[in-house]
C-alpha cells in the first residue's frame, strides 16, 4: 500500500559531495602517522561525517508513496435546485459508494453539503455508510458559494491519499468565484468531476422590481413601474394569467392601491402606475404577482419586490416603551404632540424588524425601555444585538436622533451596559468608582446537558450573562465537570471581579463541556460559601438552569444562601416532567428567586439578560431629600430655561464619556464624584444626536417636572434639537436600480433655480442588511449627475445615505432585494461546469462531467461514473529527517577524534581470555611476572655483570682506571658546575688505544663523588700543613 | 528504508516501556492496571451498535450485555462487543431509563426513571405491560418519585429505589402489590439521598448505593439496616458518588463511582482491597462511569459512560 524512497528538498547542496575527494587527499596524508587501519577507519567517518552534513543540507526525506484515494462529494442544497430533484442526488452519491468504493483498497469518502455555507455531512470514512435523504446540517440555502465548499474539501483531504472531488449542482453560484477555488484545488492535485443537476425548464414569472422615486414631494404626483418577468421555455411560449397587487405600507398602517388581473407574455412586462401622497411619512411599497394556476410559475418566494420612498413633512418621532409598563409615558407623548411633533409610540415587544422601518422617523426616544422585559419564559422579550445595532446605525449613519429617557429600567441599571446603545450615547454606563456605588455578584449554574444542544446554548446563556456585567461585579460559574468545580477562579474561590477577567472568563466558556450533575446539593454549598467571601457585594444573585434530575439541595444549604440574601433565580429546561421542575420551583421561592420553566431554548438569552440584570440595582441612585440639578453650560435644549430645574428624587448612575463632544447640561449636587452625576447630556454621534436624560419624564423621580412650566418646551426643544436635519433649499432627486446582484445610485443634483449643481463631492455610505456599512463611491457622470455602485447579492433593505457637502442635510434612500439570487435562476450553467471539469489535477487528467445529469426527465437516471478510478498521481507525503542526521553526524565526529586520539589495541585480551579460561577449567596457574619487573631484572642482572668484569679487571690493568677516572670528572664537570668552581684538569688530548668498557651512569656518578670526597681529603691535608 | 527503521525503533521503544510495565505490574496484586484494560468496545452514535451516553447495564446468565443510552434504546451485546439486537422504551421525551436488572427469570427489569415506573421486558424485547409496577408520581405506597433501580429476591419479591420526591425503596410481592417500605430522604443511617442501585447477594440482603451520602448501605428483606460504611473522599477506600455495585460472591464488593471516575474492590466489610481506572479518556481511563456488571468469567464490565464505551476489566 505504501512505497518508501529519499528524496532531497534541495539537491544543490549535493554538489558539496565533491569535497570528498579533495578531503580524503588532505586526509590521506595528514594522517600518516596513525597507522593503516586507524587512518582508514578516520577517513571512513569523517567521509560518513561530511556526507550526513551535505545530506542534511539538501534536507533529505523520507518520501512515502500511497495508493489511496479519497473522494469527496460536494452536494448543493441552494434553494435553486427543485426539492425533488434534491433525493436523486442523495441517490447518485450512495449509488456511486456502494458501486464503486472498495473497502479492500482503503479508499475514504466524505461529504460535504453547502448553499452560502458548507457543512461536513458525512465524515472522512472508509467503510460504507449510506448518506441520510434527511441532510442533517444546517445551512443557509438561499445562495450557493463553489467555492466555499471546494475549498472546505480542499481542507479536509488528508495528505496521504490521492484526491478527488465529485461537485453535484446546478452550478448557479452566486457568492464567490468557483472557477478561482476550482483552480487553487486543481494545483494542488486535486481532480473534479461534475455531475450537474439540469433544472428542468417550466414557466416561472417573477416580480423582477418595483420603481419608485426615492424622495416624493407631498401631493405631487409621481409614476411607479412594477416589472414582470415570464422566463417560460421558448418551446412553450405560454403567457401566464395572475393576479397583480400593490401595498403601500407606512408604519402599522396598510393599503392596497392596486389589485387587477393581468397577463404576463414570455419576456418582460412593465405595469406603469400613477400614484400621489399626501401625508409625508416614510413609505413601503410591495408588488406581488400570483399566478392564477400554480403550476404555471415554478417558484413562487420571487413573486414579489418592494421600494420606498419618502415624504418629507413635520418631524416624526418614535417613542418605544416597556410593553409590560404601557402607558407611562402618556404625559410625555400628549406634550409633546402639543407642541406639534408627531409621536409614534410602540410597546418593547413589537419592535422594528429592520433598519428600513425606523427611516420614517426622525428621532428615536426610549422611555424608560430596558433591555429585556416580561415576568416569564413565555413572555420575555428583549431587542436583539441585531435590533440595538439598528438603533445605533440609525444614529450614527442615518443622522436620526437618539434620547434616552431614564428611570429604574434604564442604561446600566436595564441591561445595557456592553452594548451598541451605549457606544451612541454621550455617557457610559457603568461606575468604576467604589465609593459610589456597590457591586453585584453573580454566580450561574449550569446543568443543562440533556436538553438538545445543551453546550451550546448554556455557552449563549453564560455569554450574555458576563456581556451585561459591570467591570467590578463579580461572577462564578459552577458546574460538574467529573466532580462540582468553579470554572475559573478555583483557588480564589470561584467569585472574580469580572472587569479584569472578562476575556478569561468569555474563553473559559467557550471550551467548556457540562456534565451531569448528580445533586444540587455541594454545588449550592460551593456558592455559598463562594458568596461569603465577597465583603464589597451588595446584591447576590444566582441563576441556574436545570433539567431538575439532581438529588434535591437540603433546606439548611437554601437557608445558608438565604441568609445571605442570595436570590437564586431557576429555569427549568426539558426538566424532566413534574417532578424534575417541584425542586426548581422549591429554591426559587425559598429565596425569592423567579422560577422560569422553558419551553424553546430561543427564550434562554433573553430570561439570563433580564436576570442578569437584577444584580445592576445598585446604579439607581434615589438621593434624600430630593436634590436640584444645576445648569452647567447653556444649550438650545434648555432655552428659556433661567429660573432654574426643579428638583429630582432619583436617576440613574452613568459616566461620563471623556470625549470634547460631550456636553453636560444638567448636573446633580449629589453625589460628589461630578463624572457619575450626569442628568442631561448631549453629543454628536456620527451623522446624528444622542441626548442621555439619567432620570425620567415625570412619573417618579422627576414628578416635579410634571407641573412645571417649562416641561414642554425642555421636552420640546430636547426632541427637536435631536432630530437629523431636513434642507428643502437644493433639489436633489436619487434613484437606484437593482440588476444582477448590484445596485447602481443616481443622483440628480439641482439648485432652487433648477440649474446643475456640478463640481460636488458626494460621500456615500450604504448600510447593509447584516448591519454592516460599507463606503459607497459616487462620481459625476455628466452634469448634475451622480452615479455609485455597490454590491448588493445579499437579500434585504439596503439604506443609502449620501452627504452632498457641508451645510446641505445628507439626502437617504434605501433599497429592498426581495429574494435572493437563487429565484432569479432557472437553468443549469453548464459553462461553468464544464471549465471546472475540464481542470487538469497536478500530475493527473481532467476531471469528468457526466454530460446527462441528473435530469427528472431521465427516471433512468445517469450512469454513475466511478469516482474511485485509480488515474491519478499517487500520493505523496515527505518527512525531513536532517535533525536526526545532524545527532547521528555529532556521534560520527567524535568517534572519528576518538580514533585519531586513542590507541586501542587488544593485546590485555589473550590473557584475560586465559585466566577465564584458567578460572573456569580451575587450573592452577603461576601469575605471570609483568614485563616491566622482568625488563628491569634482567637489566639489573647485565649491570651486575658488566660491574664485576670491571672489577676483575681492575686488578690487573690499571690504566684502565685512570681512564675511567678521567671520563668521570668530565661528566661530573657537565652535570654539577654550580657545585665545584675547582679547575677541572683537562681531558687527556689523546685517545687511549683500548676503548674503555663503557660505564653505567651511576657508576660515573659514583666515581665523581669519590674523587670529590679524595680532593677534600687532600685540600684539608694541606690546610693542616699550612 | 530509514523510515522502515525509524518505524520500527519506535515500535521497539513502546514495546519495551509496555514490557517495562507489564513487569513493574507484576508486582502489584491485580492483573489490570491503570492504562490498560482487558478489552474497550464501544463508539459515540445513535446508530445501530453505537452508544450515546449509555447509563445502566446488566448481564444475563448468558453473559449477554443489556446496555440503555440516552436515546432510551436498549442494546443487547455479547462480552466481546458483538451487537445482537436492540429495541426502544415506549417513550422517552421526560427522560431516559437509568437502570437494567436481569431478574431470576431472565426476564430485563428497566427502572424508567422520568416515568415513575418499573418495566418488564422479555430477553427480545418484548413490553410485559401487565408486569409494570409503577407509573404514577407520588409519595404513597406504590407511587414513585424518580425510579433508579431494580432488584428480585430469591422469593420472587421486587424491590424498587428512588429519589427525587422521596428517596426510598419500596417492597413488592411477585403480583405488584405493594409489602413495605423503607428509608427517607437523610444522611443519617437507613436513609438515603439517592439510592442509585441495588444489588442481591444469596441471603436476600440488598445492597444499596447510597450515591450523594457516598457509602453503601446493606438491609435485610424487611428493610433492618445490617451495615453501614463508606465515606466521601477520593483516596483509595473512600466513595465519591457511588452509583453501581457488584457481588463476586466470593466475599468481595466492586463498587462504581461516578464522581471518582474508578471502580474500588472491597471486602464485604468495606476493606479496600483494589482499585481501578483514573479520570481520562485512554485506555483504563473513565470519564463519569455510571454502572458495571460481572461476568459468568469473574470479568468486571464498566460502563464508561461519558466516553461511550465499554471497558472490561479483571481485578
Amino acid at each position: 500500500m505504501f512505497q518508501r524512497s529519499i528524496t532531497f528538498d534541495s539537491p544543490i547542496y549535493l554538489l558539496l559531495l565533491l569535497l570528498l575527494p579533495l578531503m580524503w587527499w588532505i586526509g590521506y596524508r595528514s594522517l600518516s602517522g596513525l597507522g593503516r587501519w586507524r587512518r582508514i577507519v578516520a577517513l571512513v567517518l569523517r567521509s560518513t561525517v561530511l556526507l550526513i552534513l551535505v545530506f542534511a543540507l539538501a534536507d533529505v526525506q523520507i518520501q512515502r508513496r500511497s495508493d489511496q484515494l479519497t473522494v469527496i462529494y460536494l452536494l448543493d442544497q441552494s434553494l435553486s435546485i427543485p426539492v425533488d430533484q434534491r433525493q436523486s442526488m442523495v441517490d447518485y452519491v450512495n449509488d456511486s459508494i456502494e458501486q464503486h468504493h472498495d473497502a479492500a483498497h482503503k479508499d475514504r469518502y466524505a461529504v460535504i453539503v453547502f448553499g452560502r455555507d458548507a457543512g461536513v455531512e458525512i465524515p472522512l470514512v472508509n467503510v460504507s455508510i449510506p448518506l441520510n435523504p434527511q441532510i442533517e446540517t444546517v445551512l443557509d440555502p438561499e445562495y450557493t458559494d463553489l467555492a466555499l465548499a471546494i475549498q472546505r474539501a480542499k481542507a479536509m483531504f488528508p495528505f496521504d491519499a490521492a484526491k478527488r472531488i465529485v461537485l453535484i449542482t446546478d452550478g448557479n453560484q452566486n457568492q464567490g468565484d468557483a472557477r478561482r477555488g476550482a483552480r487553487a484545488a486543481a494545483a494542488t492535485g486535486v481532480s473534479i468531476d461534475v455531475v450537474p443537476v439540469m433544472l428542468s425548464a417550466r414557466s416561472e414569472v417573477a416580480v423582477e422590481k418595483i420603481d419608485v422615486p426615492a424622495g416624493a414631494r407631498k401631493g405631487q404626483p409621481f409614476e411607479m413601474r412594477v416589472v414582470l418577468r415570464n422566463d417560460s421555455p421558448e418551446d412553450l411560449g405560454k403567457t401566464v394569467p395572475g393576479k397583480l397587487r400593490i401595498v403601500r405600507k407606512s408604519g402599522q398602517r396598510e393599503e392596497t392601491i392596486v389589485e387587477q388581473d393581468v397577463d404576463v407574455p414570455p419576456g418582460k412586462r412593465v405595469f406603469t402606475i400613477s400614484e400621489e401622497i399626501d401625508d409625508p411619512d416614510f413609505y413601503t411599497y410591495e408588488a406581488h404577482f400570483s399566478p392564477n394556476a400554480t403550476a404555471d410559475d415554478g417558484m413562487t418566494q420571487n413573486n414579489k419586490a418592494s421600494a420606498f420612498t419618502h415624504v418629507r413633512g413635520k418631524g416624526h418621532v418614535l417613542l418605544i416603551e416597556n410593553w409590560d409598563k404601557q402607558g407611562e409615558a402618556d404625559y410625555l407623548v400628549e406634550r409633546l404632540r402639543k407642541e406639534d411633533i408627531a409621536v409614534t409610540v410602540t410597546p418593547s415587544d413589537r419592535l422594528f424588524t429592520s433598519l428600513a422601518e425606523l427611516q420614517r422617523y426622525d428621532s428615536i426616544i426610549l422611555a424608560n425601555v430596558s433591555r429585556s422585559t416580561g415576568t416569564d419564559a413565555d413572555n420575555v422579550s428583549s431587542f436583539s444585538d441585531d435590533q440595538i445595532s439598528m438603533l445605533e446605525r440609525n444614529t450614527r449613519e442615518m443622522g436620526c436622533g437618539l434620547i434616552m429617557l431614564g428611570g429604574p429600567d434604564t442604561f446600566g441599571a436595564g441591561g445595557w451596559t456592553n452594548t451598541e446603545l451605549e457606544k451612541a450615547m454621550p455617557v457610559n454606563f457603568e461606575i468604576k468608582n467604589a465609593k459610589v456605588t456597590p457591586v453585584g455578584a453573580l454566580v450561574l449554574m449550569m446543568h443543562a446537558g440533556e436538553m438538545p444542544r445543551g453546550n451550546y446554548w448554556q455557552k449563549r446563556i453564560a455569554i450574555e450573562s458576563i456581556k451585561i456585567l459591570g467591570s467590578r461585579d463579580y461572577c462564578g460559574l459552577i458546574q460538574w465537570n467529573g466532580s462540582d468545580q468553579w470554572l475559573w477562579g478555583q483557588s480564589k474561590g470561584g467569585i472574580l471581579r469580572t472587569g479584569p477577567n472578562r476575556k478569561m472568563m468569555m474563553s473559559r466558556v467557550d471550551r467548556m463541556s457540562i456534565g451531569d450533575m448528580p445533586a444540587f446539593d455541594p454545588a449550592l454549598k460551593m456558592a455559598a460559601q463562594g458568596f461569603l467571601g465577597l465583603k464589597d457585594a451588595a446584591v447576590k444573585h444566582m441563576i441556574i438552569i436545570s433539567d431538575g434530575d439532581p438529588t434535591p439541595s437540603t433546606t439548611a444549604t437554601i437557608n445558608s444562601l438565604k441568609k445571605q440574601g442570595v436570590k437564586v433565580s431557576t429555569v427549568a429546561v426539558g426538566s424532566h416532567g413534574r417532578l424534575g421542575s417541584q425542586e426548581m420551583q422549591r429554591i426559587a421561592a425559598a429565596t425569592g428567586g423567579k422560577y422560569y420553566a422553558v419551553k424553546s431554548a430561543k427564550a434562554l438569552p433573553r430570561i439570563y439578560q433580564r436576570e442578569a440584570r437584577r444584580i445592576a440595582r445598585p446604579l439607581v441612585y434615589e438621593p434624600k431629600p430630593a436634590v436640584q440639578p444645576r445648569i452647567v453650560s447653556q444649550h438650545e435644549i434648555l432655552q428659556g430655561m433661567e429660573g432654574g430645574i426643579p428638583p429630582i428624587s432619583g436617576f440613574v448612575l452613568t459616566s461620563v464619556k471623556e470625549n470634547p463632544l460631550v456636553e453636560i447640561l444638567l448636573r446633580s449636587p449629589k453625589p460628589v464624584d461630578e463624572k457619575n452625576a450626569t442628568v442631561l447630556a448631549t453629543w454628536t454621534y456620527g451623522a446624528g444626536k444622542a441626548v442621555a436624560l439619567t432620570t425620567d419624564a415625570g412619573q417618579r423621580w422627576a414628578n416635579s417636572w410634571a407641573q412645571w412650566d417649562n416641561y414642554d418646551k425642555l421636552f420640546s426643544q430636547m426632541v427637536r434639537w435631536s432630530m437629523r436635519p431636513t434642507d428643502d433649499l437644493d433639489n436633489f432627486t436619487i434613484a437606484t436600480d437593482v440588476r444582477e446582484g448590484k445596485t447602481q445610485v443616481i443622483i440628480t443634483a439641482l439648485d432652487q433655480d433648477d440649474q446643475f449643481l456640478n463640481d460636488l463631492s458626494i460621500a456615500g455610505t450604504v448600510v447593509t442588511p447584516d448591519m454592516t456599512s460599507i463606503p459607497l463611491r459616487i462620481e459625476q457622470t455628466a452634469p448634475g449627475r451622480y452615479v455609485g455602485q455597490f454590491d448588493s447579492e445579499v437579500a434585504g433593505s439596503y439604506m443609502i445615505v449620501a452627504n452632498t457637502g457641508a451645510g446641505r442635510a445628507p439626502i437617504r434612500s434605501g433599497v429592498n432585494v426581495g429574494y435572493s439570487a437563487e429565484y432569479r435562476v432557472n437553468e443549469t450553467n453548464m459553462a461553468l461546469l464544464r471549465s471546472l471539469a475540464e481542470l487538469k489535477a497536478k500530475g493527473g487528467p481532467a476531471g469528468e462531467l457526466v454530460e446527462l445529469g441528473l435530469d427528472p426527465s431521465q427516471p433512468e437516471g445517469a450512469a454513475v461514473s466511478n469516482p474511485f478510478r485509480r488515474d491519478l498521481e499517487p500520493a505523496v507525503s515527505n518527512q525531513s529527517i536532517w535533525p536526526w542526521l545532524i545527532l547521528i553526524g555529532n556521534c560520527l565526529f567524535l568517534a572519528d577524534v576518538f580514533v585519531r586520539r586513542v590507541q586501542v589495541n587488544f593485546l590485555w585480551v589473550p590473557p584475560l581470555f586465559a585466566k577465564l579460561r584458567n578460572k573456569v577449567l580451575g587450573r592452577q596457574h603461576e601469575a605471570p611476572v609483568p614485563e616491566t619487573m622482568s625488563r628491569l631484572q634482567s637489566r639489573k642482572r647485565e649491570l651486575r655483570e658488566q660491574i664485576e668484569s670491571r672489577r676483575t679487571a681492575a686488578r690487573f690493568e690499571g690504566s684502565a682506571d685512570r681512564v675511567d677516572d678521567s671520563q668521570a670528572i668530565d661528566l661530573a664537570a657537565s652535570t654539577a658546575t654550580s657545585t665545584s668552581t675547582k679547575p677541572r684538569p683537562q681531558p687527556p688530548k689523546a685517545q687511549p688505544e683500548e676503548s674503555p668498557v663503557e660505564e653505567s651512569y651511576t657508576e660515573r656518578l659514583l666515581k665523581a663523588k669519590k674523587r670529590v670526597w679524595e680532593d677534600r681529603k687532600d685540600g684539608n691535608k694541606d690546610e693542616r700543613n699550612r | 528504508m530509514i523510515g522502515c527503521l525509524l518505524q520500527n525503533l519506535n515500535q521497539l521503544l513502546v514495546a519495551s516501556i509496555a514490557v517495562g510495565i507489564t513487569f513493574s505490574a507484576g508486582c502489584l496484586s491485580r492483573p489490570q492496571q491503570e492504562g490498560t484494560a482487558d478489552l474497550i468496545w464501544g463508539q459515540s452514535g445513535i446508530t445501530e451498535g453505537r452508544l450515546q451516553k449509555p447509563r445502566a447495564l446488566a448481564i444475563d446468565a448468558n453473559d449477554e450485555l443489556y446496555l440503555v443510552d440516552m436515546t432510551a434504546r436498549i442494546q443487547v451485546f455479547d462480552t466481546e462487543g458483538t451487537y445482537l439486537r436492540g429495541w426502544k422504551t415506549p417513550i422517552s421525551k421526560n427522560g431516559r431509563p437509568s437502570g437494567l436488572t436481569i431478574d431470576r427469570a431472565g426476564r430485563l427489569l428497566v427502572a424508567d426513571t422520568h416515568y415513575y415506573r418499573m418495566l418488564v421486558y422479555t430477553p427480545d424485547g418484548e413490553l410485559l405491560e401487565d408486569q409494570t409496577i409503577g407509573g404514577t408520581l407520588g409519595h404513597g405506597p406504590g407511587e414513585f418519585g424518580f425510579v433508579t433501580d431494580v432488584c428480585e429476591d430469591s422469593q420472587g419479591n421486587f424491590y424498587v429505589a428512588e429519589y427525587g420526591d422521596f428517596d426510598r425503596v419500596q417492597k413488592f410481592s411477585p403480583d405488584g402489590e405493594f409489602i413495605l417500605q423503607w428509608g427517607s430522604p437523610g444522611a443519617d443511617p437507613g436513609q438515603f439521598r439517592r439510592p442509585q442501585n441495588m444489588v442481591i447477594d444469596s441471603q436476600d440482603r440488598i445492597w444499596v448505593v447510597d450515591a450523594c451520602n457516598h457509602r453503601l448501605q446493606v438491609f435485610d428483606s424487611s428493610g433492618k439496616l445490617l451495615s453501614i460504611w463508606g465515606e466521601e473522599g477520593s483516596e483509595l477506600g473512600k466513595l465519591y458518588y457511588p452509583y453501581d455495585l457488584a457481588l463476586d460472591g466470593q466475599g468481595h464488593v466492586y463498587v462504581c463511582e461516578y464522581g471518582n471516575h474508578r471502580v474500588q474492590k472491597f471486602t464485604l466489610e468495606g476493606k479496600p482491597v483494589g482499585s481501578w481506572g483514573t479520570h481520562g479518556k485512554g485506555p483504563g481511563q473513565l470519564h463519569n462511569p455510571w454502572a458495571i456488571a460481572r461476568d459468568s468469567l469473574g470479568r468486571i464490565h464498566v460502563l464508561d459512560s461519558n466516553n461511550h464505551r465499554v471497558q472490561r476489566a479483571i481485578f
